[in-house]
């Protein structure tokens, strides 16, 4: 690098950040030299304090400023209904939806031997406990659909099957407001797989 | 169907070619380690998205560039549509319609390509690997979800493997996972072997006719398929699973001691026999080259029956390898139906007429020039 350290030391961070190339970083990071000081100490505070204050919730993994989160703290949501995702961005997503009152459980990640992640390295654990203690009546499996997404689910379910709560995976099948033709085949033979009496 | 146009970039020893095939025959003519099998490969990259015989896609891109790129333009049910695939240090593209396929298994089969190079000589009497690949290329190039179900197979099977590897170490594994895994195995695992039935059925119609051709009616080819389960070929999904669900419960206890899955159709094959004799171990190296070819014949038959249109047929200096016999049955098959790529070191030895209507092209060192013949 032909650069003054601090700007070096600049690229090397932006290139820490996925998507972002050594090309990307030069231009992010000469970009920050020009911007108003001002913005720059917010916008370094804003990294920090992302890190900082946030935590995941004890309860159900998701990310969240005060613990236990937001979420799970509201008494007006559905207690015996629980959501399972890998991922705190799949919250948000079913949050936008504003259709499901329950409560969520972020695993942060899925079961997968080939990358030495087992059930005790994402959050199961505190799952099944909370099943113990909580009135739960219905759990919504809502992995990836992909093989760890669905290996995930699987194991869940079969962990859970023997205290009879009722267990549900969400539908797989077309996206809505798409044409039938668009549909590639593994989707569109999943879809008629799940298809139902009207 | 057949391919108008080939443009190369960059592509193994071809800086920028520009070429215009003939529908019917064409033959690439040209010295050793000239181009003439890259120029072949290249064709059924765009066909496979994957070469035969480089370990890995950047072996495609010139040694000192940094992308390679194949262009074609292809004529199938009376439509013309390009075709293209780039290879760059960061992965591959491929597009059709000049809009890029995420998944490979939208683009393979836009071109159905049967290649016979020397190597599919090693068909019969290689390892089982090359009989797997044989049979997967073939069904995935008629019904690409097949593609699907054996990556997600490999897939598992990968995950399946570690988990094995690492419950070796436990002492009280949970063996939950290792269930739910099985499960996702044999869910995929059926449904190829019921897909691989299926495909036999109508391979063994095609190749044992035309096997019997070849060898002027005294041979008789059986093709039977060794699984690592009991099962019949007339199974349907369900019993497969079935018995796939029953021998994993068996042999539980000896892939944790082993650490790995111990079966699965990634442990089948198949199995040639002549007048009842396994033409692996038993036949002459005549039978076993009528084998594979009546095997690629049969190919081009079944494309032509599944598809509706004859695919295009790549002969990798195989014609010097058969003799006169076999040499015109092969090209008595092909004659004014299918279009043929015919690479070899000199045309002077073949006499068929197939061969001298040909157009022929000359490669030189990364170059080609055409010539028609009076």
């Amino acid at each position: 690098m032909y650069y003054p350290e601090p700007i070096s030391k600049l690229v090397d961070s932006f290139t820490k950040l996925p998507g972002i190339g050594p090309k990307t970083a030069v231009r992010l990071a000469f970009f920050v030299l020009n911007m108003k000081e001002d913005d720059v100490l917010d916008f370094a505070k804003a990294l920090v304090n992302a890190k900082r204050e946030l935590t995941h919730c004890n309860i159900c993994g998701h990310i969240t400023d005060q613990d236990p989160c937001v979420i799970c703290q509201d008494q007006s949501r559905d207690e015996s209904v629980i959501c399972v995702v890998q991922d705190p961005k799949d919250v948000i997503a079913m949050e936008k939806m504003r259709e499901y009152n329950g409560k969520y459980h972020v695993l942060n990640g899925a079961i997968s031997p080939m990358d030495g992640i087992g059930p005790e390295d994402i959050n199961v654990p505190s799952l099944l406990n909370r099943l113990k203690d909580e009135q739960v009546k219905e759990l919504i499996l809502a992995t990836n659909p992909n093989i760890e997404g669905e290996a995930t689910a699987m194991y869940i379910s079969r962990l859970v099957k023997p205290t009879g709560i009722r267990i549900t995976r969400i539908a797989h099948g077309l996206p809505m407001g798409g044409d039938l033709e668009y549909a590639d085949e593994v989707t569109l033979s999943k879809a008629l797989e799940g298809r139902r009496e009207l | 169907m057949y391919i108008n146009n080939l443009n190369l970039t960059y592509y193994r020893n071809y800086q920028d070619l520009s070429v215009t095939f003939d529908d019917r025959v064409n033959v690439i003519i040209g010295q050793n380690a000239q181009g003439k099998t890259n120029l072949m490969e290249a064709i059924y990259v765009l066909a496979f998205t994957k070469s035969y015989r480089a370990a890995k896609d950047k072996e495609l891109i010139q040694w000192d560039q940094n992308y390679a790129k194949i262009e074609g333009t292809v004529f199938k049910r009376q439509q013309q549509f390009p075709l293209e695939m780039q290879f760059s240090t960061k992965g591959k593209k491929a597009k059709l319609n000049h809009i890029e396929q995420q998944r490979l298994s939208d683009y393979i089969g836009a071109l159905n390509v049967v290649m016979f190079a020397p190597e599919d000589l090693y068909l019969v009497k290689g390892i089982p690997q090359v009989r797997r690949r044989f049979i997967d290329m073939e069904i995935g190039q008629i019904q690409p979800i097949y593609i699907y179900h054996l990556t997600q197979y490999q897939k598992v099977l990968k995950q399946r493997n570690y988990l094995l590897k690492s419950l070796q170490r436990e002492k009280s594994p949970d063996l939950t996972m290792l269930e739910v895994l099985t499960e996702q195995l044999i869910e995929h695992a059926s449904i190829i072997i019921e897909k691989r039935f299926i495909f036999l059925k109508l391979l063994r119609e095609w190749a044992e006719a035309i096997h019997h051709s070849i060898s002027q009616q005294r041979e008789e080819l059986t093709i039977g398929y060794h699984a690592t389960v009991e099962v019949l070929e007339s199974d349907d999904k369900e019993k497969i699973k079935i018995a796939y669900l029953d021998l994993f419960q068996k042999n539980r206890e000896k892939e944790i001691e082993r650490g790995t899955t111990l079966v699965g159709p990634h442990r089948d094959d198949l199995i040639f026999y002549v007048n009842g004799r396994d033409v692996q171990t038993y036949g002459s190296q005549g039978q076993q080259r009528t084998t594979a070819l009546a095997l690629k014949l049969a190919e081009i038959e079944l494309i032509k029956a599944e598809v509706g249109e004859y695919p295009i047929l790549l002969l990798d200096d195989v014609l010097s390898e058969l003799d006169q016999y076999r040499q015109s049955h092969l090209l008595h098959t092909i004659q004014g139906k299918v279009q043929t790529f015919v690479s070899t070191t000199s045309i002077s030895d073949i006499q068929h007429e197939t061969i001298q209507q040909a157009e022929l092209f000359f490669v030189e060192n990364g170059t080609i020039t055409q010539q028609k013949r009076g």
